[in-house]
């Protein structure tokens, strides 16, 4: 049970404070309602690039790190295609620094020319070096728009192109983070060695301040159900043949999330799970093998991975790909492994519970999508899901027109 | 309301000293070595099993990795498919490594199930039986692993710079050809496992809500029952072999960055200068406000990253820089790196950035030794050298001393340009930087 405060700032700013005395540090999560989603078409990976500006100064305070390192505090970001998460971590006594700081970056940005220079050729070198440079890297720039024709999910949070940002305008950088950014769009955790009473304080000091702005409606365009298979071939220089199969699920707020969370845990959590044991220890057609969710606010995607095994072939490992996944979808599964896959949910429930800083992002995550409180009852829906409510699930999702399947070929 | 000064930062306090949750002393019956962390708010455990058991001590490559994997590949009692099976089903988590010195066995368990848990363990320490199948399997899986890894430029710039500072044959190194997979024997995995997981070569580290009866578990499995007994193990000595070439460029044509390494060998932590060189370290490219991010990334946007780092193994060490940059600017970011440590040389650190990363690395410490699980870590790191993790406390203090003109003085011993190895590894069009 994860305890916790919660109120709201007369500008819209909500706040939840989480006590943890059993460490010396506090962290400030700040999660702005804001993704690659909510991009436009033309500028794919400006949510992202933008996340990298909000440490180019703002408009009282020339420079976000060194400030913060001075007082021994550590921070980082990540976008995703939902979501722009800020996070740090001070010492406890130093609370106050982090939110002179974050609530000045929300109040405005400096908006420099060099920065947004700067920063442009920083994402450009991060796109080489994750997507271009790694090997199977470019594999969700195809994925994604093989699964995806109507749905901004079609890009990732880096953008589709490097040529999309390296165009980007400082004026396009204004309107971006007056557009999103707000206190009335975002929410706060404070969570670690703290008090509730000393964040109000702090919270109606820094925050209380900056206005409410207007934020446009979000009007996403909806995915038209897949109604055939859909499949991509590319040949790259890697060593080995690797799979790629994508199947449409349903969005991170429904009720048959925590069944389809379950599915892919009876097929690949852990090493007693069903691929695992079955496709590479038995029958060594991979050499590695995944399925998992990608978790998306809005409809999302189930996927199942692997790399195959020298010498056998993508008919032979797609085969039986699908033999696994018609017989989770026609065969119930047994009451003793649907009870192993919910111990270790609930295991790793525990142990998540160990960092005051992975409590923040949690609380913060489930405040965006309805209530905190839900981080306290998501064991109960885990435990809920039946024996049936895995056979239907996987009925839905296991159909050869809900797939779009990539073909990794190694150049030989 | 109170009047705010949005340019003014607010008062803050500095970290004099940290806290640290000691570690408790047991022996079990057959004379293994027990630290206990006690602490943290879940009912949660983290038991680790360490063994001499790392690539220091095999004779030939993979074998120390091997025998570490395979202890998850059946038992006498338990067939592989059995064995993670239980260990899904209570939710725990059993994780293997192989390091250089150490290798280990680490479980992670709701306290609730931990008799269940640390019997399996138990099992398969002390009666892994090495099936063929599961050998033949977990083997071509490392293999592909080791062939995509391959593919990396920043792999294949780590293994020629190692092969540069401690030479190709050396253990620290782990360098080994692709056909090593083919030739490796299960008689020699075997044999290594049977005269390294014994109980003279094991010591055990428990971090999480430990009471008594936990002990008590631990001494009935790992002290009381049988374990094989002590062999006299006679190990090969291993020599570190400098190369007398400072500079290598290593050519993959399809990448579209070039990887650059700049380092040398260095003490370990266990030498008097070692704080001083740790700052000099952070200074120049241990955090995200050091010299080398701020120039090359944040300046100049020639990379995503830029990093410097200190290892400290048992018997040596090394200093490096670490950084992916676009093809074009090699040249130019490699010019700028030997810059910042030739402005370390000759300029003194000004008292404002120095103070500045004292302050960091101080609320670093606190940050990472916050739990027990991360204080195990720690200590694990800190044995082998015969200290424990008051040893951060000593660095805090010592940390105080350190001055400018030292920090300039290690520069100036260590870090001429001469004493640096560089190796560049990317598009054959980078080969002119070096």
């Amino acid at each position: 049970m994860i305890e916790f405060d919660k109120f709201t700032l007369e500008n819209g700013l909500r706040v939840i404070v989480h006590r943890d005395e059993t460490t010396p540090m506090a962290a400030v999560n700040l999660l702005y309602n804001i993704g690659s989603k909510d991009e436009d078409p033309e500028r794919t990976g400006f949510a992202h690039l933008f996340e990298h500006l909000m440490f180019g100064g703002s408009v009282n305070i020339p420079n976000y790190d060194e400030p913060l390192q001075l007082v021994g505090g550590d921070n980082n970001a990540w976008t995703s295609n939902d979501v722009t998460n800020y996070y740090l971590t001070v010492p406890k006594d130093n609370l106050e620094t982090a939110f002179w700081l974050e609530s000045d970056r929300m109040l405005s940005l400096a908006f420099s020319e060099k920065s947004l220079e700067v920063q442009r050729n920083v994402v450009i070198e991060e796109f080489k070096q994750r997507y271009f440079n790694q090997p199977y890297g470019d594999v969700w720039l195809h994925l994604r728009p093989l699964a995806y024709k109507k749905h901004p999910y079609q890009w990732s949070t880096i953008g589709k192109s490097i040529e999309q940002i390296e165009t980007v305008q400082l004026d396009e950088v204004k309107a971006f983070f007056f557009k999103h950014y707000a206190p009335n769009n975002a929410i706060l955790v404070v969570s670690g060695n703290v008090e509730t009473e000393n964040v109000k304080h702090l919270a109606e000091k820094w925050f209380g301040p900056i206005e409410r702005r207007e934020i446009a409606e979000r009007n996403l365009p909806e995915e038209p159900e897949q109604t055939e298979l859909r499949t991509l071939h590319l040949e790259r220089n890697v060593p080995f043949d690797a799979i790629y199969m994508a199947f449409h699920m349903g969005k991170r707020t429904d009720d048959e999330f925590y069944s389809t969370d379950l599915v892919s845990d009876v097929l690949s959590n852990g090493q007693s799970s069903r691929i695992f044991q079955k496709l590479i220890k038995e029958r060594n057609l991979f050499s590695s093998i995944d399925a998992y969710l990608t978790g998306d606010f809005e409809p999302g995607l189930f996927l199942v991975t692997g790399k195959l095994s020298e010498g056998v072939s993508f008919e032979e490992a797609e085969a039986a790909i699908w033999e696994e996944l018609n017989k989770i979808a026609t065969e119930k599964v047994t009451d003793y492994e649907l009870q192993k896959v919910k111990n270790k949910i609930e295991s790793s429930l525990v142990f998540s519970e160990i960092s005051y800083l992975n409590k923040a992002m949690n609380l913060a995550t489930h405040e965006l999508l309805g209530d905190a409180n839900d981080i306290n009852t998501e064991v109960e829906k885990y435990r809920k899901v039946s024996i049936d409510d895995i056979l239907n699930t996987s009925a839905k999702l296991f159909r050869k027109e809900n797939c779009s399947t990539l073909y990794y070929h190694a150049k030989k | 309301m109170e009047k705010l000064y949005r340019n003014t930062a607010p008062e803050f306090k500095t970290v004099d000293s940290i806290e640290i949750l000691g570690d408790k002393r047991y022996t079990l019956s057959n004379d293994i070595p027990v630290h206990v962390i006690n602490g943290g708010s879940q009912d949660v455990l983290k038991i680790e099993f360490i063994f001499d058991a790392g690539i220091w001590y095999q004779n030939s490559p993979l074998v120390a990795s091997m025998a570490n994997s395979m202890l998850n590949e059946g038992t006498s009692k338990y067939n592989a498919a059995e064995i993670a099976e239980k260990f899904d089903f209570y939710g725990a988590y059993i994780g293997f490594s192989a390091a250089k010195h150490d290798a280990s066995v680490c479980l992670y368990t709701l306290n609730k199930y931990l008799s269940q848990t640390l019997e399996i363990t138990e099992n398969l320490i002390k009666d892994s039986i090495f099936p063929q199948k599961e050998f033949e399997t977990i083997l071509l899986n490392k293999k592909q692993r080791f062939q995509i890894e391959h593919q990396k430029t920043n792999v294949l710039a780590k293994d020629e710079f190692s092969s540069l500072i401690y030479g190709k044959q050396h253990p620290y190194s782990n360098i080994f050809d692709e056909s090593e997979f083919d030739k490796l024997d299960i008689n020699t995995v075997k044999e290594f496992y049977k005269t390294h997981y014994i109980p003279d070569n094991c010591k055990i580290i428990i971090a999480g809500k430990v009471d008594q009866s936990v002990i008590n578990k631990l001494e009935e499995l790992f002290g009381k029952k049988a374990w094989s007994k002590k062999d006299n193990l006679i190990h090969a000595k291993h020599e570190i072999q400098l190369s007398k070439e400072n500079k290598s460029f290593v050519c993959k044509d399809d990448a579209v960055q070039a990887c650059i390494r700049i380092g040398r060998p260095i003490f370990n932590k266990t030498h008097k200068d070692y704080t001083t060189l740790h700052l000099f370290n952070l200074i120049l490219g241990g955090y995200f406000g050091s010299r080398l991010m701020q120039n090359i990334r944040e300046d100049k946007g020639y990379t995503y990253g830029i990093n410097s780092i200190i290892i400290s193994h048992l018997k040596g060490g090394h200093f490096v820089i670490v950084t992916e940059v676009g093809s074009d600017v090699c040249k130019a970011a490699i010019d700028e790196i030997y810059k910042e440590i030739k402005r370390l040389r000759e300029e003194l650190v000004s008292d404002e950035e120095l103070n500045l990363v004292k302050n960091y690395i101080s609320g670093e410490m606190l940050r990472n030794l916050d739990s027990p699980f991360a204080l195990s870590e720690s200590l694990k790191g800190n044995l082998p050298f015969g200290l424990d993790n008051s040893y951060y406390q000593d660095f805090i203090r010592e940390l105080k001393t350190v001055d400018a003109a030292k920090i300039k003085t290690i520069a100036n011993n260590y870090f001429q340009e001469e004493d640096l190895k560089l190796v560049v590894c990317g598009p054959e069009d980078c080969r002119n930087s070096i």
